[in-house]
């Protein structure tokens, strides 16, 4: 506390107390309970009221905030060996270059003296989004081979997509880092930025390092979600009978297996859906045709082996490169 | 207050953490601490001594050292998810504060409320979840099949 002394009034038992702030600079504080205190008070409260919350500042606009070791804790926080550099550019985003010149020139900031050597990201996301994109779909059909090409695509669509990116971004402490001209940062920047991280990652170590960071933090979202809820299938039946055509199979021929509160509010069908004569799947439904189609989709589940009880993921081992690489490193 | 009256919340872990690889949820430390009061000496204590082997064994935090006037000293922990935690190491010794930072450093962003099961499965069914019609042979003859059967004048409908 600053250097305070204590006069007294004479007046009042309860003196006043002057605190010199600086030299030139002294406050005055009484002990006694403050009349104004209460109609300040409601004042302010009033105000905070009608002007809702505070908007929302970035980090590192808030105290205690240094960008390089940030940047240095990010890599080792993931167990990555990044180029430190390639990481920097990889949070620059395009609109936070134009904000920063535009603001540059409105200050009166000479270009030269102070020239703004930043790359951006463009390159490196567009590698990254490229890599991850290739890599999730070579996973997918290595681990479910019998899914045909749109089911991979509407997963890797999903697993990239803005919704889950973003999720991941946020938790992984990737908005903290970027640099960008709003804030809170649009979905669509951090998408970027995040896969800027993935390219400049591919380009600090190998694409092995870099699937696994994609295996690790992507594919791990896949947990828990069933197939339909990723690829919108609109007539499943009709893919069901190509499927079967497909394998030489017989057409599935759907018949009502069990029935119970028929006539009530609530009545429950299931449909099963003989190939052969052999019950392929048996689904669930309110009315026929619902349980006709969700027995369609429990059947093409069977079949492309996306069923809820499979063997989970293989996290454990580094996954191994295709065997044609591994033969030729071998040699 | 009962179960019934607090917050509670189901066993969940922030981006499937540990499935892939184990990341480590704390993201900052701040420390907070008077360079004077008595308040502080057991944050004092743990800077001379403690805070840069710390530092030094966790390099995916950032330590931030902040000496202010303050009558509490605090440390305040951000986590992946957004959370920040402050806790107070008010007349703490240094072996205390290594202690609580341990446990800060373990927890993950999660609020600390009642978890209702210690338990959480993505696959609750392997064998297919029962219902009340599995293992019961159908009431309904299965129709329409115009096969052999009928032809050998098999089970009457």
């Amino acid at each position: 506390m600053a250097s305070g002394y204590f006069v007294s009034r004479g007046l009042s038992p309860l003196g006043v107390h002057f605190q010199h702030v600086c030299r030139n600079v002294l406050l005055t504080q009484t002990r006694e309970k403050k009349r104004w205190m209460k109609s300040y008070m409601l004042l302010m409260e009033r105000k905070k009221k009608l002007e809702g919350p505070p908007p929302p500042k970035p980090r590192s606009h808030q105290p205690n905030w240094d960008y390089h070791a940030e940047v240095q804790a990010f890599g080792c926080r993931l167990h990555e060996t990044f180029s430190l550099d390639l990481l920097k550019t990889a949070f620059v985003n395009p609109c936070y270059i134009q904000s920063e010149e535009v603001n540059r020139k409105q200050l009166g900031v000479d270009r030269e003296a102070v020239a703004l050597n930043l790359k951006d990201n463009q390159k490196l996301s567009e590698q990254g989004a490229e890599f991850s994109q290739s890599y999730l779909a070579d996973c997918c059909r290595d681990a479910y081979p019998n899914l045909p090409p749109e089911g991979v695509n509407a997963i890797v669509q999903y697993l990239t997509g803005t919704e889950i990116v973003c999720h991941v971004a946020k938790n992984l402490a990737v908005e903290d880092l970027t640099l960008s001209a709003e804030f809170p940062v649009p979905n669509e920047v951090l998408q970027k930025t995040f896969f800027a991280v993935v390219g400049a990652l591919l380009e600090s170590s190998d694409p092995q390092k870099a699937g696994l960071f994609i295996r690790d933090f992507l594919m791990t979202q896949l947990i828990g979600k069933d197939l339909f809820e990723l690829w919108d299938v609109i007539n499943p039946m009709g893919l069901l009978v190509e499927e079967l055509t497909k394998r030489n199979l017989s057409p599935p021929e759907p018949r009502i297996t069990r029935q119970a509160g028929v006539s009530t509010v609530l009545p429950l069908h299931f449909v099963g859906l003989y190939s052969d004569k052999k019950l392929m799947a048996e689904g669930p439904g309110e009315t026929i045709l619902a349980a006709e189609e969700e027995a369609a989709r429990v059947a093409l589940r069977r079949i492309y082996g996306y069923t809820e009880n499979r063997r989970p993921w293989d996290y454990s081992r580094p996954r191994e490169e295709t065997t044609a690489a591994q033969a030729i490193g071998s040699n | 207050m009962t179960s019934r009256g607090t917050p509670s919340r189901f066993l969940k872990s922030v981006l499937q953490n540990g499935v892939g690889r184990y990341v480590c949820q704390i993201k900052r430390i701040s420390l907070v601490f008077s360079k004077d009061a008595q308040t502080s000496l057991g944050a004092r204590e743990f800077i001379e001594d403690k805070v840069v082997d710390f530092a030094k064994q966790n390099p995916g935090i950032v330590v931030y050292v902040t000496p202010q006037r303050c009558r509490i000293p605090k440390i305040i922990a951000e986590y992946l998810n957004g959370t920040v935690k402050e806790e107070p190491i008010n007349s703490k010794t240094s072996e205390e504060i290594t202690q609580l930072i341990k446990k800060l450093t373990s927890q993950s962003g999660l609020e600390v409320i009642r978890i209702r099961k210690p338990i959480h499965t993505d696959s609750p069914s392997i064998q297919g979840q029962w219902h009340p019609f599995t293992n019961r042979p159908p009431s309904l003859r299965v129709q329409g099949i115009q096969t052999e059967s009928k032809a050998q004048g098999a089970a009457p409908k």
